[in-house]
């Protein structure tokens, strides 16, 4: 057996089949070291799903990926495109903006925290001096904008690594067509729409899915920037889940939420492995 | 292109690239403030008062011993994920093992697991085994986040390799191990390193697996230190800011040094 497989065979492998068990049984601080665990059917499911707080999670969870990944692909195509014309800095310029992606989150996220504070923030200082709006906003202590706030940091993380895979997507269609689609006096848009995107349809499809794979089990940002609140405004799966284990001590309800998190996850990845399997054996 | 319309479009994206990172420019400046401006109204965009007091306080604080603890931990992960990945990926790559696609499939789910869901079992895992509130509990955790984006990433490196240099190597009396040693990995060098980085930048970024392993506060990293501070400095946020910026400064050096290869190489280990 290769070192690698074993190791993450016995660190990952059996963690998500025990993690399976633990949502079937009540495991808490009282019998966490052993004791006797009950097994108790779908117990914790329904408990979780009877919280309100859980369907709150799940569609925060939809909300945060699908809005991020969307804006972080527009804006990572505008950037690629237009740091694919070869100009004298484009490389260095575009390497550099990785630097958002290699801080660790929980500096992103405080960093954030600080720029959207209600009084002292430099975003609410500017939107005031340029009168956009007239009272301070209240980034993240409002229940309703909280959670865009929240997408806005996770959006600024995420697109240099989106920038850089539609990058060598684009750098890769074949030149000639859009030759000849100048030739025959095609604008910058008809290219864009006829040759570009439908060219870098499964690039993009790639995109999307691992954005979406990346971002659905988004834990620090949220947990450093709100904790999930303001009332449950923010909270998202992997937030509750931790929530549940590691606050209430309540292994198994924990647990029953990991799984569920992770069955999206699993469904999605399966997709994604049959796309990446069209184009290319593995 | 023509030398006027390259300028043009380096001066809009150095403006695009000034505005992208102004959080980051922000983090540094406000670390060197006073704290009596970083209330003023309006912000000034560079410190009218110069001062390194907040690097002082922070290191006057825990800053050292969170910033060794960080090296100590993404270090040691890095060490572990090198170990087990260079060696496993270049069987992959050359051996006819049974299922090896089940086993490149394995890895690339893996790497799409999300923490929360392994974080409970090996919580529990940790604590009969007696590795809560050690070093060794978010380097084996963090470790996991490297290997299969190494595995992915080397595998597709070795598998270019044409056979014929080891080859070239037996006949000249090398044995298999010598070949691997002294031919291959010389020049899989750059990959191994970028490996190396990629999965030093996923230690050092760990929050959720030093909080909950390790209530040790002793054996915490940066990160962690510096989710704590929020509480403890409160709106000090120069203080706050030059903690943030020690914590950012080791990753941006590596990626300085090694910028071209790594931007290569993340493409590659992320997609395939």
């Amino acid at each position: 057996m290769l070192p690698a497989v074993l190791f993450m065979l016995v660190l990952i492998g059996y963690p998500l089949l025990y993690n399976i068990i633990l949502s079937f049984q009540n495991v808490d601080l009282s019998n966490l070291a052993g004791g006797n665990r009950e097994f108790v059917g779908f117990d914790n499911y329904r408990t979780v799903a009877e919280e309100d707080v859980f369907g709150i999670s799940i569609h925060n969870t939809l909300i945060y990926t699908v809005g991020s990944v969307f804006f972080q692909v527009i804006i990572g195509f505008c950037l690629a495109s237009f740091f694919s014309m070869k100009f004298k800095l484009a490389g260095f310029l575009r390497g550099i903006m990785m630097i958002s992606w290699l801080i660790p989150m929980t500096v992103t996220a405080l960093l954030f925290k600080f720029m959207m504070g209600s009084e002292e923030g430099i975003l609410n200082q500017l939107l005031m001096a340029l009168h956009f709006v007239e009272e301070p906003v209240g980034w993240l202590s409002s229940p309703n904008i909280a959670l865009w706030s929240v997408i806005i940091a996770n959006i600024w993380i995420g697109i240099p690594f989106n920038m850089l895979l539609l990058s060598t997507g684009l750098s890769s269609l074949p030149q000639d067509v859009y030759e000849s689609a100048s030739l025959d006096g095609a604008n910058w848009w008809q290219k864009l729409v006829h040759i570009t995107l439908p060219l870098l349809k499964p690039v993009i499809m790639v995109v999307l899915m691992l954005g979406f794979i990346y971002t659905f089990k988004v834990f620090d940002v949220v947990y450093v920037m709100t904790g999930g609140g303001p009332i449950n405004s923010t909270e998202v799966l992997s937030t509750l889940a931790f929530r549940y284990s590691f606050s209430d001590f309540d292994f198994s309800l924990g647990a029953a939420v990991a799984n569920v998190l992770f069955i999206i996850l699993f469904v999605i990845s399966l997709i994604y492995l049959r796309m990446i399997k069209k184009d290319e054996a593995i | 292109m023509s030398k006027r319309k390259s300028w043009v479009l380096s001066i809009v994206g150095i403006v695009i690239v000034t505005l992208f990172l102004f959080p980051v420019y922000w983090m540094v400046i406000t670390a060197f403030k006073a704290q009596t401006e970083i209330f003023r109204t309006p912000p000034t965009l560079f410190p009218q008062n110069f001062q390194i007091d907040s690097f002082i306080a922070v290191m006057q604080g825990d800053v050292g011993q969170y910033f060794l603890n960080s090296v100590i931990i993404a270090g040691l992960a890095t060490l572990v994920v090198l170990l087990l990945a260079v060696p496993s990926a270049y069987g992959l790559a050359r051996f006819p093992i049974k299922g090896v696609s089940s086993m490149m499939l394995i890895f690339l789910v893996t790497q799409m697991l999300p923490a929360t869901v392994v974080l409970t079992p090996l919580f529990i895992v940790f604590n009969n085994l007696g590795l809560l509130n050690t070093y060794a509990a978010p380097v084996l955790a963090t470790a996991t986040l490297g290997v299969p984006f190494s595995v992915l990433l080397l595998r597709t490196f070795f598998t270019g390799i044409p056979k014929e240099l080891e080859e070239a190597a037996s006949i000249d009396g090398c044995g298999r191990l010598r070949a691997f040693l002294q031919v291959i990995i010389p020049i899989s060098l750059p990959s191994i390193l970028v490996c190396g980085a990629i999965s030093f930048f996923f230690a050092w970024g760990d929050l959720i697996f030093s909080i909950t392993f390790n209530r040790d506060q002793e054996l915490w990293p940066l990160t962690a230190g510096i989710f704590n501070a929020v509480g403890r400095y409160g709106i000090e946020w120069n203080n706050l800011m030059a903690f943030a910026t020690i914590s950012v400064l080791p990753v941006i050096i590596i990626f300085v040094l090694l910028q071209k290869h790594l931007v290569e190489g993340l493409v590659s280990g992320s997609v395939k």
